[in-house]
């Protein structure tokens, strides 16, 4: 092949800063790479750095990658070059270059902005063949590293997640405000005996809407972050409308399983309701038998909760549904990666909610504790009261989406290590 | 010094960069529930222990026992609580380097923001004023406070200078056993490939082996295959041969770790 100077070439070059060699400074090099890409600013250079590797180009030519490479290697890169797989545009011409004893910046090949939001894959693809992360690999975690990773996430993307949750709870709020003050002329509870049915059939039916939008909220808040922790941008509106789809199966599933999970229990105790005629009123054993049944009830039924944990991830994340979801969270809820006890699967998620609500229950207490000190010292007050109000829909959304976080998280340590999900991500660069 | 969101850099004089993880909300409270278990334990069995050897004890005349205020016995059992509360923390994470029982069993320890080792006047600190942390019970205080701190540091931490870190130790990988015993080089063709395989390829050929035990036999399967075809695919590989996926990525790990061994 002739290679000539600028775009004589076809072959295009995909050139990724991989890492710093140490010692280098992060602000030097965060000042020669704003030289590569000055439509970046300084900021978000410092932030690319932070969350390396980043790529710089996809479609230099040859001349122009060894001009990059020996520019950023002199401040302390390391760099990665590959073949592009396919030339997306016709790269910028390259200025001449200029003698000087330290070598001078390259010009600025086609800047690559972090991965903006794409077109994914759908059903059974998605799950076949996950799609390339832009940095973040993830990995086999602990207990804690799960809890930690959801905290950092939680708090790198606090608006997107935290109000994907508040939005149907806020309005839920704000509209039972409404109608109540426009019902009855009053902002506290307490209807007039005329109304009672009247509004008791208005709050049924938007009790429902709301858990319509709440069951819309999780799947939008599983979608948010998958895409957050993959490395991929997402926004509320994104998260929102990738959800629209699949709502109408979301809402199914989580219905169906909850009436599983309601009524096979239920069966448990069908059978001391048939059984209890026959020994007769005055049995010894009535107590022990309805005893005996109940623990029993209570035991099928976490079982069947820690076995769909994974239901809505899976409709989500997976594209399934109805039953075949069902399977799928149970299937993923019996893996056995590890051996001991306490790193069963189910034993972990536990541990996992157990935590969550630990420390849901801090967060209740730091953001109630004010409202209940203004409640204490002045009494009745309505301004306090709704504040309060507001407070506590705030905690309870803060608290739902971190253990919300931490059992995707799970969801996803699970088929990293059952199916080697990470690895099947990372053979694409093979 | 320098923080990223995971990490706390620590530049020494010849600027040598020194990386520590820092430890979230997530590893912390784990560490706290088990500390917190132990401290119930031990004073468990202080009540026990106290239970069983007081038949022995000679009685307290009664009329002494009058004399001593009601309040001041809660005192003096509040302070006792207090003590050992406080003292658990303090005492293991002088004498223990900046670990506590639930903290070694969690990978943490408490480090002064410089990379020092902590000392006694830095863990009472960051102990006495756990107290402000913990205030209403469950940390709400510290939370907020962690959320808030770039380095996840609580008021204690803030005050003492010291941040929580997670202790990295690099293992050798527990699985390295080869799945047949082969003479030699199942193909020639795999050596002479060899320089274009890149580290991060070579880490990910590495990690399956790593981990192809915990992994559920179908998906194991599968991704051996698709590994071992894209090696194939890559370095053009005769395909009509019958090749053993899993046995050929064994080849490959195992040949570039001589060859790296050579260089």
């Amino acid at each position: 092949m002739t290679e000539t100077k600028g775009t004589g070439s076809k072959e295009r070059f995909l050139i990724r800063l991989a890492g710093l060699k140490p010692g280098t400074s992060p602000d030097e090099m965060a000042a020669a790479v704003k030289k590569l890409m000055p439509r970046l600013s300084q900021e978000k250079i410092r932030q690319a750095l932070d969350r390396l590797p980043l790529t710089l180009t996809r479609s230099a030519t040859k001349a122009q990658a060894v001009k990059v490479k020996r520019f950023l290697e002199s401040k302390g890169a390391v760099l990665k070059i590959s073949y592009a797989a396919k030339a997306v545009r016709p790269p910028p011409q390259p200025e001449a270059p200029k003698p000087e004893k330290e070598p001078s910046a390259p010009p600025p090949p086609e800047a690559t902005e972090p991965e903006a939001p794409q077109k994914q894959p759908g059903g059974a693809d998605r799950r076949a063949k996950p799609r390339v992360h832009p940095g973040i690999q993830p990995h086999p975690m602990g207990l804690g590293e799960i809890l930690d990773r959801s905290f950092r996430l939680l708090r790198q993307y606090f608006w997107i997640f935290f109000l994907i949750i508040l939005i149907p709870q806020g309005l839920y709020f704000l509209v039972n405000k409404c109608a109540l003050v426009i019902s009855t002329g009053r902002f506290t509870p307490g209807t007039p005996a005329g109304m009672a049915v009247g509004f008791s059939i208005y709050l049924f039916s938007s009790f429902i809407i709301f858990i319509v939008f709440q069951f819309w909220a999780q799947g939008a808040l599983i979608y948010a972050v998958s895409e957050t922790y993959l490395g991929h941008r997402t926004s509320i509106r994104i998260a929102y409308g990738a959800l629209r789809g699949r709502l109408g199966r979301l809402l199914g599933t989580l219905i169906l399983m909850w009436i599983l999970i309601g009524l096979l229990p239920g069966l448990s105790g069908v059978l001391p309701a048939l059984i209890l005629p026959k020994l007769g009123q005055s049995s010894p054993f009535i107590g022990l038998f309805v005893a005996v049944a109940l623990v029993v009830s209570i035991i099928i039924a976490i079982n069947l909760l820690l076995n769909w944990l994974m239901v809505d991830k899976v409709v989500v994340l997976e594209d399934m549904a109805w039953i075949t979801s069902l399977r799928r969270s149970k299937e993923l809820m019996k893996a056995r990666t590890e051996k001991g006890f306490w790193k069963k699967t189910k034993m972990k998620a536990s541990l996992l909610l157990l935590a969550g609500l630990v420390i849901g229950i801090a967060i209740h207490l730091a953001i109630q504790i004010p409202g209940v000190i203004f409640g204490a010292i002045i009494r009745g007050n309505l301004i306090i009261l709704t504040i309060q109000e507001i407070l506590n829909i705030a905690a309870t959304s803060l608290a739902t989406v971190y253990t919300a976080i931490a059992m995707i998280l799970f969801y996803y340590d699970i088929r990293v290590r059952k199916e080697g999900f990470d690895l099947k991500m990372m053979a694409q660069n093979l | 010094m320098e923080t990223s969101k995971e990490t706390l850099t620590i530049q020494t004089p010849e600027r040598v960069g020194f990386q520590y993880a820092l430890a979230g909300i997530g590893t912390r409270s784990m560490a706290f529930l088990l500390d917190t278990a132990f401290r119930g334990l031990f004073l468990l069995s202080i009540f026990v222990l106290t239970s069983l050897v007081s038949p022995w004890l000679p009685a307290l005349p009664i009329a002494k026992m009058a004399s001593l205020s009601r309040n001041f016995i809660i005192a003096i059992a509040i302070l006792g609580y207090g003590v050992i509360d406080l003292g658990y923390f303090l005492l293991f994470e002088a004498l223990w380097s900046g670990q506590t029982p639930g903290k070694r069993i969690q990978k943490l320890r408490v480090i002064r923001i410089d990379g020092q080792p902590v000392g006694w006047l830095e863990s009472a600190v960051r102990n006495i004023l756990r107290a402000v942390d913990l205030i209403g019970g469950f940390y709400p205080l510290g939370l907020i406070v962690i959320f808030l701190s770039g380095r996840s540091q609580r008021i204690g931490d803030y005050a003492a200078g010291t941040v929580v870190i997670i202790e990295r130790r690099r293992r050798v990988p527990a699985d390295r056993t080869r799945l047949r015993t082969t003479t030699g080089l199942w193909t020639p063709d795999i050596e002479l490939n060899l320089s274009g395989l890149e580290p991060e390829q070579y880490q990910v050929l590495r990690t399956f082996l790593q981990r192809r035990q915990q992994m559920d036999p179908t998906h194991r399967n599968q991704l051996a295959t698709e590994l071992a075809s894209r090696l194939v695919r890559r370095w053009g590989l005769p395909r009509d041969r019958q090749i053993h996926h899993e046995s050929l990525i064994e080849e490959v790990v195992g040949a570039y770790e001589r060859t790296r061994k050579a260089i």
